[in-house]
């Protein structure tokens, strides 16, 4: 009966895990890619959440199609952000670059509550379950997880085995002699905030078809994305998934030896106790 | 790897790509600096430079330490702003042309402190030497020319950057920008903390790569080295060119041997 609930909120972590991995990849990749800490991170998550809610709601497009919307108009916001505010400071020291995302945050935040006000909604969708044994399983989140998954995937191989792929790691790697290589650095840089912001909108849009919502939604998300890009190391997708395993795992756990709210303090102990004894992360990445 | 060189149109040809160069050397050397001014913030480094590089010539150019030659690299492929003055590139202004633009269309730098892609292995290093479109087209056998000049790279393709040795990183930072399939090649300190025998061994690949008739300019510490593989010379001097000649003239010049070669 204890092995069944410990089975059971184990479970239900690391299904939400897979969906916190791909919003800190999203951090992480622009992180890694060019210094930058996205502070419009938690609020490009909640756009995510609700471009698929509008779509949703008000097209009654099915939200893993409104998703590819999603997708889309993420990867052109992040290039926009990335061409008004990140772009001119890109080689200034990283107070500029915080305070210009965190500018667009208080943006996005400020846009969001006047336009839709900051109570919670719901995204009125649901595929049933599937019962494994004594595990419940909502398909909206196992469809989450396979769809983090899927991106994970399909991002380490962009990443490691394509040429546009390459050059962002080369970009990372050495900004001036991928210039001198021929590789328009700018555009690369752009492109990778746009990709970075995607991931954040595309997991924002996954967490809507099963919590609530409200534009301050992303906040947490962010804060969760930082612990595991220190879990998972910078520059590989694979460690921010693994990272994000990590953290849900955890997060099923706890609840069942102590009480819900001790779960941030956990974390952030985990998060410092990382940067302390591992700081190039769990993986070792950099 | 795709390799579009095997189905590369007739115009890309290596032959006919150096006929229409030949059209432009007649009219133009292949790179002129022309009255170059620059710095860093308000301390102004460079005072005026002009050179100009040949066809199938290997350029060097002396100067004592922190006297702008990096400096003078940086500006000519557009890293740093030029204040004033002008970079023709095939009789094509590229003054205002971003180091990439000015990548694609030949002008390729192996940079002081060799900045290769040091997370990533000797192979991926070469194939990002090879990112523009014109390069790619001849990765194959660019690939089998650096293998073939540098065997030892072949052998670690696979390995990380930063388990190379010294040696073995200018070689490879030489062979990334040989993939770039370069019209001319300007080099920052070649030998600079390599053991005499690797100098020795970088200097003789540079001669078999002029004379496959690759156009070079090379910034070195070790003069005697330099002026013996070149064909011209530049002496930068406080900012400002201070003699130029031929290699062998400026050997008889008694403020060269002092100042650059302690005889």
């Amino acid at each position: 009966m204890v092995l069944n609930q410990l089975l059971a909120s184990l479970t239900d972590g690391l299904l939400l895990g897979f969906v916190y991995g791909l919003a800190a990849m999203g951090l992480s990749l622009i992180w890694g890619v060019m210094c930058v800490i996205n502070l419009a991170h938690g609020s490009v998550i909640a756009l995510g959440m609700f471009g698929t809610y509008l779509l949703f709601s008000q097209t009654a497009w099915n939200p893993y199609l409104a998703l590819l919307a999603v997708a889309v108009v993420g990867f052109l916001t992040g290039t926009a952000i990335y061409g008004a505010a990140v772009h001119r400071v890109i080689n200034a020291p990283h107070l500029s670059s915080l305070l210009a995302t965190f500018a667009v945050n208080m943006i996005f935040i400020g846009l969001g509550t006047a336009i839709f006000t900051t109570s919670p909604r719901n995204l009125d969708y649901s595929l049933g379950s599937l019962q494994i044994g004594a595990v419940i399983f909502p398909v909206t989140r196992l469809i989450a997880a396979m769809a983090a998954i899927l991106l994970t995937v399909a991002l380490y191989l962009f990443l490691f085995f394509s040429r546009p792929g390459k050059a962002i790691r080369a970009v990372a790697n050495n900004r001036t002699a991928a210039e001198l290589m021929g590789i328009p650095t700018s555009l690369v840089l752009a492109s990778s905030f746009g990709l970075g912001t995607m991931l954040a909108a595309v997991a924002g849009g996954l967490i809507a078809t099963f919590f609530p919502f409200t534009i301050l939604s992303g906040g947490p998300y962010e804060l969760k994305s930082f612990v595991i890009c220190v879990l998972g190391g910078l520059g590989n997708p694979l460690g921010a998934l693994l990272g994000g395993l990590l953290l849900g795992g955890l997060e099923g756990l706890i609840p069942t030896f102590m009480p819900v709210s001790w779960v941030p303090t956990v974390e952030f102990v985990l998060f410092v106790l990382v940067l302390v004894l591992r700081p190039t992360g769990l993986l070792g990445a950099r | 790897m795709t390799r579009r060189g095997e189905t590369k149109p007739v115009t890309d040809s290596p032959v006919r790509e150096n006929r229409e160069q030949d059209t432009d050397n007649r009219l133009h050397p292949w790179l002129a600096v022309s009255d170059l001014t620059t710095g860093y913030a308000d301390v102004q480094i460079l005072w005026g430079v002009s050179l100009t590089l040949e066809k199938g010539k290997l350029t060097t150019l002396l100067g004592s330490n922190g006297v702008g030659k990096t400096t003078l690299l940086r500006a000519v492929m557009g890293l740093l702003r030029p204040w004033a003055g002008r970079v023709t590139f095939l009789g094509r202004d590229l003054t205002r042309n971003s180091p990439h633009s000015r990548a694609k269309l030949g002008m390729v730098l192996v940079p002081e402190g060799r900045q290769l892609f040091t997370e990533m292995t000797v192979l991926e290093n070469l194939e990002l030497g090879a990112f523009s479109k014109r390069a790619h087209a001849h990765y194959r056998e660019n690939l089998e020319k650096v293998f073939a000049m540098f065997p030892r790279l072949a052998e670690r393709r696979h390995q990380k950057v930063s388990s190379l040795s010294g040696g073995e990183q200018q070689m490879l930072a030489v062979s990334r920008g040989l993939m770039a399939q370069p019209k001319i090649l300007l080099i920052d300190e070649l030998s600079l903390g390599l053991s005499p025998i690797m100098a020795l061994n970088l200097f003789e690949s540079l001669t078999r790569l002029k004379e496959a008739g690759l156009t070079m300019l090379l910034v070195e510490q070790n003069v005697a080295m330099a002026l013996a593989v070149s064909d011209y010379a530049y002496v930068l001097a406080h900012g400002k060119i201070w003699l130029h000649g031929d290699p062998r003239q400026l050997l008889k010049n008694d403020d060269i041997r002092q100042t650059y070669l302690g005889l």
